[in-house]
């Protein structure tokens, strides 16, 4: 391979990155269009699919007024309630306002595995029942509260939680665009035509041999200071493996390696074990902080019909709903970020260059929704319309 | 591979654009609503009576003190009234009119407007007055939420009424039609070019031609 042949390859690449972070951008505007629309005129949707799932949406949500009033008669409806309660979770959620966005391009930009996001998804969804409950129980079987002040406490949440999006995303961006730019800086450097090929042979036997157990040792190593997902093990592994062999490169490489590990936050020890779900709790609340504006409506009605506790019941299935479908969609970005992986380690430099590239846009399209919600641009859901 | 990555993003993105649907209507409005007619034949106003769901008529009454539990009186309910009238200034009421496909403006509500309980849902009453009563040969009104957050519902019986309209002015009623899948795919693909007019297609529409 020549020299310029690799460098086509690299500005390829950094092609391909640019066009990924259009992809995000073009999800950021599919899902809100948020800009150059007045802010009533809220999300228009694409395919017939959304047009299904509103329609399966408004139909279980109504079922669910009837079925609460039958609950009061009827012992039996509860259990109907909470089938429905969860499948209008479940259709619900693809609606906004469930975080899905802000899940899905926070476990991108923090390369996070799936279970992580099986945990953040559920976290967040059940906080979000429970944000919900704790207004109704507080502020209308306690105190008594009208629905303007309801809607007025929401608000004040949703604020709250909408500026913790925009902090998330900026501490990403923080972390995430500096590595980029180092990276960016540092490329040119890094390729020379033979060391090229030498890295994809190296790379593919790294994987294959990951049992090795000298390496194996080295990787639990790594995989305590840094938290870290298999990918970069590899990458380690790589660099050590090929260290001996061309020293230039095993230098370059233990360089992109710690690029790596200190993206994921400036102190090491916070990547660590259960590290990780502290680093997450910020996106669990920022998410799950702003209730559903219609487990709201649900639990008042159950209230009024004196069967709350069947409304906190129904709330948290929904939440449970809610959750499966985040997830779905979370482990599905986490799925995209995972075989992109694959593929940087296959192509070092510039596969690097674009993961970082993605990773920083995801955390500039965790910015943006923030600021879209907090402007009022992207309006998720309103409580006080009428 | 690249190439692979790209599809599997592009898949990706698909999905996310595609699963987002808008918010789904969280409020249900059944309405009645009178055009009404100054004696020289011109349209001088609408009058809504909007009936709200059983769900959100008890949330929206919920800590509001009544006399007598589970009634709300006309002047208990005057408050709420207010809130209501006053936040729907900001959708433009949901009521486009068109005349002779020219947008009229709206005044807002008379003072006249109220609320009232009965089987436990709340019905707002309220005049629109036109700022400018117009004489059109088509005149198009338009009750719709642009974002889908309420659904209006025209009333099975006598949803529109002309009130002291010239004889020679004919009523035609078009209910939001039921769309097809392929239909609504189309209307959504229009709306990524046109945001904002999803709710139109769910939009009732009352027409009144005189000839």
């Amino acid at each position: 391979m020549t020299g310029s042949a690799r460098r086509s390859d690299v500005a390829r690449c950094i092609l391909l990155a640019a066009g990924m972070l259009l992809v995000f951008a073009a999800v950021d505007t599919a899902l809100a269009q948020p800009f150059g629309m007045s802010r009533d005129a809220a999300p228009p949707e694409v395919g017939g699919l959304a047009g299904w799932i509103l329609a399966k949406q408004a139909q279980f949500y109504l079922m669910l007024s009837g079925t609460i009033r039958a609950a009061k008669s009827d012992g039996s409806a509860a259990y109907t309630l909470m089938g429905i309660s969860f499948i209008y979770g479940i259709f619900h959620a693809a609606g906004p306002g469930h975080g899905k966005a802000v899940i899905s391009s926070y476990m991108v930009a923090n390369d996070e595995t799936w279970r992580r996001g099986v945990a953040l998804s559920f976290a967040s969804a059940l906080l979000q029942a429970i944000t919900a409950i704790a207004i109704v129980g507080i502020a209308a079987v306690l105190l008594g509260a009208t629905a303007k002040a309801m809607g007025d406490t929401v608000k004040v949440i949703e604020t709250v939680s909408y500026g913790l999006i925009v902090l998330i995303g900026l501490r990403l961006l923080w972390v995430k665009g500096r590595a980029f730019l180092r990276l960016l800086r540092k490329e040119p450097e890094a390729h020379e035509p033979a060391h090229h090929h030498g890295h994809d042979h190296g790379h593919d036997h790294a994987h294959d041999h990951a049992h090795d157990h000298d390496h194996a040792h080295h990787h639990h190593d790594h995989g305590h200071d840094h938290g870290h997902s298999h990918d970069n093990h590899h990458d380690h592994a790589h660099g050590h493996s090929h260290g001996h062999a061309h020293h230039h490169h095993g230098h370059d490489h233990e360089d992109e390696a710690h690029a790596w590990g200190h993206a994921h936050g400036p102190e090491p020890q916070e990547l660590t074990g259960k590290h990780w779900f502290r680093r997450g709790l910020a996106a669990i609340i920022a998410v799950g902080l702003r209730p559903c504006s219609g487990a709201i409506i649900v639990l008042v009605f159950a209230l009024a019909q004196g069967l709350f506790w069947i409304g906190v019941a129904s709330t948290f299935m929904m939440g449970i709903g809610t959750a499966i479908t985040v997830t779905a969609i979370a482990t599905l970005a986490v799925a995209a970020r995972r075989f992109a992986g694959r593929i940087a380690n296959a192509k070092p430099g510039a596969g690097m260059l674009i993961l970082r590239g993605v990773e920083t846009g995801a955390a500039v399209l965790i910015i943006l929704f923030g600021v879209a919600l907090l402007t009022g641009y992207m309006v998720s859901e309103r409580l006080m319309g009428v | 591979m690249i190439r692979a990555v790209r599809l599997g993003l592009l898949a990706l993105a698909g999905l996310l654009a595609a699963a987002p649907a808008s918010a789904h209507p969280h409020v249900w409005i059944t309405m009645n609503t009178e055009l009404i007619y100054a004696p020289d034949g011109s349209v001088t106003g609408i009058r809504h009576h909007w009936v709200f769901d059983d769900m959100y008529s008890a949330f929206a009454t919920q800590g509001l003190e009544s006399k007598e539990k589970g009634k709300f009186t006309r002047e208990e309910l005057a408050d709420l009234a207010k809130v209501n009238v006053e936040s729907l200034k900001e959708y433009d009421y949901f009521t486009v009119v068109t005349a002779d496909g020219v947008k009229s403006a709206l005044n807002p509500p008379a003072p006249d407007y109220w609320l009232d309980y009965k089987d436990e849902v709340l019905t707002l009453h309220f005049t629109l007055p036109f700022k400018a009563p117009v004489k059109p040969r088509e005149l198009k009104v338009e009750v719709y939420d642009p974002t889908f957050f309420i659904s209006f519902e025209l009333a099975k019986e006598t949803p529109v009424r002309l009130v002291n309209a010239p004889a020679q002015c004919k009523l035609d009623v078009q209910p939001p039609r039921k769309l097809s899948f392929w239909e609504e795919k189309k209307l959504a693909e229009e709306a990524t070019d046109n945001p904002g007019n999803w709710g139109a297609a769910f939009a009732n529409k009352i027409l009144v031609t005189c000839l």
